[in-house]
């Protein structure tokens, strides 16, 4: 469970608390245009004719939008049709005015069972006030549907004579009616709520509490007593809190969300460690999310002492809920011997959020020492924070190992092109791998990030006199890409000598990273080593390289990777580079490429691999080859492949042509 | 650009692991170590922290008592898979299925009695039964729009917690139903949108969020079609038998028509009430709300929408524009999503990947998660129903993201601008759209 966003949460908490939502609006006066006149002209000859039952259904239906008081009486007719009257009722709830209301009340003493239902339940959301008379008479019905219907309904519409009406049948009721009665009550109090009349709606809401009704209804009532009373609610807050009933405590918990005010804050955060431990970790959040300022103390004592499972909830809330002030403990426990803790806390350092916490983090960083110092250079690097940048320098020079690399790791994340020069020099001092590996990783991304700018910095790396920290400098100059980090690394790549460096640099090229693939520089490299490379291994790797740059270039039409393909037809002579050039040329609808895949089917290693693309390719109707051509794959796919649904699905496609 | 295409370069590791070059592999560089080293140097932890299972007791083997019971409501294709994701869970019980087609209650009981080693798995045509039933804890919905959001608050009022796919609602008045329903009953709600449990969405807003990407102005949803579906009535047909399917539960809370089975693609039937659904509500209630989310307006929703072209725009009180266009994206799988600001942008998609103005931004994106599983929200559901904590997607959340989208559709209709009052809950000064806002439920039912 995600510790929440807690702005996000301050403004839900305030609308769980706002008066209920009046799902309907009164009805305006009609205003409808002309163009809903003559709409409205239309549906109601359609209603009036003897069309089929599916065109009066939506006229019914556009009535909703554009009918006015003038339709309903055509709507109302409708409402003991057994197949239309639901349809007769989207158009009735909508239409303002009070015929709509009087239609509707006229039909409660036309239809029974269902129907008789659906027309109380749009009574109900029209909210008219006009048929609670109607309504509690019909709390009596012998069809438990209806006097169910009826109680929401004068639930919806409110007030203190459905009140009395509702509160009087429910503690006299039959079970069977319960259900129905006690929601009822609860949406009459909600109404009672939403009009600032608290006292009521607490009168209404314990009364269900006490009754006999169901235990959600119980749940529901309890809720609601407590948000009704408000600070006098909070004793009935933490008896939910505290009881063995699962349930109970379920919403007391969602309950402890919502129930504003500071006195609500206090009451949890004070009681929090009288409730059992298992139960605490659950307390906390639903305190953390009333983000209330007041329950930071609570929060930051949680993180630094009691069960594991306390801490971590704590210190995972601290990250949204801390401010500057939290800084300490999370420090600390940063460096705690617990891991998980550790983790979290360095986390939460990350995360928390103002300018003051970045301000005060810089601040330690000048004077830390040890396994502080490590953390908030981690942590100052993670945050992006470009004023640490000096410190972590120096800080690659630092005796502690964990300090050192914590401070390249930093560096290689946010630092330019000027923290190339300190990292070069440390790498040529470095005879650690381990230090080595992260400085690499560390030029590799600063590179990647500056581009072509970093290549002067990096230059002193080709010259050293370690292989390892040559091949680094092949991988930082790739990263940085451009003419001239190409020209080094090329240069490498055929030049006499150091046989492995001279591999690593044509595996660079061959996966050459920077502006990739848009880069055509790569282009020439790659195929004067596919020609004339000193080793097979040379050959084979810039002639992958090739076609992946090939396949991966959006900017090469489909002419010009057909050229390009072309080009190195006569050096292809492996199946694994056949097959790569299939997948180059499986998407371009060219019939020299048809042809060559027909080639390729001919070649026993890679025919199923030409055959399936060959498929693909003719057997697209849209693919812009003409019939004859897509016939002519489809056929020669069928003859060479072995694999019989592959053959089944080429002749039904070329018969389909 | 350039940029962009890097981040999608397929990696060349494989392709250096040839016969002929077995000395090339020890210090392998690589397009995806260069990218790795570029965007993630360093453990980074840009993502919210989530409370540690150990807090929630599913640490191995669970308790009786902290064993979820579930039932499921329609399982189709969609429902299928993300049972599946519930079915992986180690504290999930599976005991029930409610669905008004035979062949899926059978489908859906054979396979639970498979993995479970028995035939305990009850099914029923008609969900209220499943809802009695007191034992069970929470729901999986998965029937048609047309039954979601009724279903959910049948589901909240019988005492369950619920996971809704999308989308959740059908209209206006029956979104803010359902965000007081659940309200009003202390139940935990997710919808289905798991897109806001994958990395690379949330990491997005989070940027957003953060101010990273400096002044939010622009928010680009991808809706997946603007164009209004209307279910009406068909010719009818002879109506099956009702074990095999119902149709009187099918229909639900829609208006009455005679059977056809064309209906029963319950996956368009009665989308958006049937007159002003969707694409925008399908893709809205994703990409929609992740926008809504991004803007950090889980609360509100946009003021202003009008269709412009191909396009509708809409915008927040805050005077952030929100788009919703088809066209134009960079081609990160479906849904896509941009937010941008006055220092940067970002764009994500289902492929997983993230495309933004500058590298730095990306600096922490994570692990890459493509294929939008639904496995991160189905855990985040459950956890909730635990802490009883607000789920990733609760109902306020679904709740105003569909606003947003039924807002969005009711100006397509209209074919105009339309404004709209997120306090009052209204369209201003403007009675058409206004009338809108809902529609009559077919007896017997009722929100």
């Amino acid at each position: 469970m995600t510790i929440r966003n807690f702005f996000t949460t301050a403004l839900l908490a305030a609308a769980l608390t706002a008066p209920v939502l009046n799902l309907q609006s009164a009805p305006a006066a009609t205003n409808l245009t002309e163009e809903s006149r003559r709409k409205e002209a239309e549906m109601l000859a359609v209603l009036r004719s003897d069309k089929p039952l599916g065109e009066k259904a939506i006229a019914c239906k556009m009535l909703a939008v554009f009918g006015s008081r003038d339709a309903v009486p055509d709507l109302a007719a409708l409402l003991t049709n057994e197949q239309l009257s639901s349809w007769a009722r989207i158009g009735l709830e909508a239409i303002p005015g009070a015929e709509a209301d009087r239609a509707l009340r006229q039909a409660l003493g036309q239809v029974n069972g269902r129907l008789l239902v659906g027309v109380i339940n749009s009574i109900g959301v029209r909210r008219d006030v006009g048929a609670i008379s109607d309504l509690i008479e019909r709390l009596h019905a012998a069809d438990d549907e209806v006097a169910a219907a009826a109680a929401v309904a004068l639930g919806r519409i409110g007030g203190e004579r459905a009140a009395q009406a509702l509160t009087r049948n429910l503690t006299q009721g039959t079970p069977s009616r319960m259900p129905g009665l006690a929601e009822g009550c609860i949406r009459c109090a909600e109404g009672f709520l939403a009009d600032k009349q608290a006292a009521p709606a607490a009168r209404l809401y314990e009364t269900v509490r006490l009754a006999a009704v169901p235990k959600q209804k119980q749940l529901e009532a309890t809720r609601g007593v407590i948000l009704a009373r408000g600070d006098a609610g909070i004793p009935l807050l933490m008896e939910q809190l505290k009881s063995a009933d699962l349930e109970l405590l379920a919403i007391g918990l969602r309950t402890a969300r919502e129930l504003p005010g500071r006195k609500a804050t206090e009451a949890l955060a004070g009681g929090l460690r009288a409730f059992a431990p298992e139960r605490q970790p659950r307390v906390l959040l639903a305190l953390a999310d009333r983000n209330d300022a007041a329950a930071l103390p609570t929060i930051v004592e949680a993180a630094r002492t009691g069960s594991e499972e306390l801490r971590l909830v704590a210190i995972n809330v601290l990250e949204r809920q801390g401010d500057v002030s939290v800084i300490p403990t999370l420090l600390e426990t940063a460096g705690d011997q617990n891991t998980k803790l550790a983790q979290a806390a360095q986390a939460s350092l990350v995360r928390l959020p103002g300018e003051r916490v970045e301000a005060d983090l810089l601040n330690r960083l000048q004077s830390a020492q040890g396994k502080t110092r490590e953390v908030l250079i981690r942590v100052a690097g993670q945050r992006q924070m470009g004023a640490a940048i000096p410190l972590m320098v120096s800080a690659t020079e630092a005796e502690e190992a964990g300090v050192r690399g914590a401070a390249v790791q930093a560096v290689g994340l946010i630092g330019g092109v000027a923290q190339l020069e300190p990292l070069v020099q440390r790498m040529q001092k470095t005879t650690v791998a381990a230090e080595r590996d992260d400085l690499e990783t560390a030029l590799i991304a600063i590179s990647g990030r500056t581009g072509a700018a970093s290549v002067p910095a990096l230059l002193p790396l080709v010259h050293n006199g370690q292989e390892s920290v040559r091949v680094a400098a092949l991988h930082a100059l790739a990263a940085a890409g451009g003419p001239e980090a190409l020209k080094v690394i090329n240069a490498t790549a055929v030049a006499e000598g150091d046989d492995a460096l001279r591999d690593e640099a044509v595996r660079t090229l061959a996966t050459w990273p920077n502006t990739w693939p848009e880069d055509g520089a790569i282009v020439e490299p790659l195929l004067a080593l596919a020609r004339g490379g000193a080793k097979t291994s040379h050959q084979v790797l810039a002639l992958r390289g090739y076609l992946q740059y090939v396949q991966g270039n959006r900017n090469l039409g489909q002419p010009n990777k057909i050229a390009a393909v072309r080009e190195v037809l006569p050096l292809i002579k492996r199946p694994d580079e056949k097959r790569l050039v299939i997948s180059v040329v499986d998407s371009l609808a060219d019939p020299a490429v048809v042809d060559l895949l027909v080639e390729f089917g001919g070649d026993a290693a890679v025919k199923e691999d030409a055959c399936a693309a060959l498929v693909k390719l003719c057997g697209r109707k849209n693919s812009g080859l003409d019939a004859a051509v897509r016939r002519k794959g489809l056929e020669a796919a069928a003859e060479k492949t072995g694999n019989e649904d592959l053959r089944k699905r080429a002749r039904s496609q070329a018969a389909e042509i | 650009m350039q940029y962009q295409n890097a981040l999608k370069a397929k990696t060349a590791h494989g392709l250096a692991s040839t016969s002929h070059s077995p000395a090339l592999e020890s210090r392998a560089f690589s397009r995806r170590r260069f990218l790795r080293a570029t965007l993630q140097a360093g453990a980074i932890l840009a993502l919210p922290q989530i409370v540690p299972g150990a807090v929630l007791g599913k640490n191995g083997a669970v308790a009786p008592s902290e064993r979820i019971v579930l039932g499921a409501i329609g399982i189709g294709n969609r429902g299928s898979y993300v049972l599946g994701c519930f079915l992986e869970e180690p504290d999930v019980q599976f005991v029930a299925i409610a669905d008004v087609k035979a062949g899926r209650r059978k489908a859906v009981k054979d396979r639970a009695d498979a993995k479970y080693g028995n035939q305990d798995c009850q099914t029923y045509r008609d969900l209220r039964e499943l809802l009695a039933r007191q034992d069970i804890d929470a729901v999986l919905i998965a029937t048609g729009p047309n039954w979601h959001g009724l279903a959910s608050m049948l589901s909240a009022n019988a005492g369950k917690d619920v996971y809704c796919e999308k989308p959740c609602t059908k209209n206006i008045v029956e979104s803010l139903a359902l965000a007081q329903t659940f309200r009003r009953t202390g139940r935990v709600f997710q919808a289905g949108t798991q897109r806001r449990s994958l990395p690379n969405f949330a990491f997005a807003v989070d940027l957003a969020q953060r101010g990273k990407l400096g002044r939010l102005h622009t928010l680009h949803a991808h809706p997946g079609g603007l164009d209004p579906k209307t279910s009406g009535w068909a010719e009818p047909q002879t109506v099956p038998d009702k074990d095999d399917v119902d149709w009187d539960l099918y229909l639900g809370p829609a208006a009455y028509r005679p059977f056809n089975k064309g209906f029963l693609d319950g996956f368009n039937f009665e989308k958006g009430g049937g007159l002003t659904g969707g694409g925008c509500l399908e893709w809205g209630s994703h990409c929609v709300d992740l926008c809504q989310w991004a803007n950090s307006a889980d609360h509100t929703a946009p003021v202003e929408y009008e269709p412009k072209g191909k396009e509708l725009h809409a915008v927040y009180a805050n005077g952030v524009r929100l788009v919703l266009r088809n066209d134009g994206w960079i081609g990160l799988g479906s849904c896509p999503v941009r937010f941008e600001g006055d220092k940067g942008w970002i764009e994500t998609g289902d492929d997983g990947e993230i495309a933004a103005s500058s590298p730095a931004l990306l600096t922490g994106k994570g692990a890459k998660v493509s294929g939008y599983p639904a496995n991160f929200h189905v855990r985040d559901f459950l956890d909730c129903v635990k802490t009883r904590a607000h789920t990733r997607a609760d109902a306020d959340a679904a709740c105003w993201a569909h606003i947003a989208c039924h807002a969005a559709n009711i100006s397509l209709f209209l074919n105009r601008q339309v404004k709209y009052d997120p306090v009052k809950n209204e369209f201003i000064g403007d009675e058409a759209a206004n009338r809108l806002r809902s529609e009559a439920l077919r007896e017997p039912w009722r929100i």
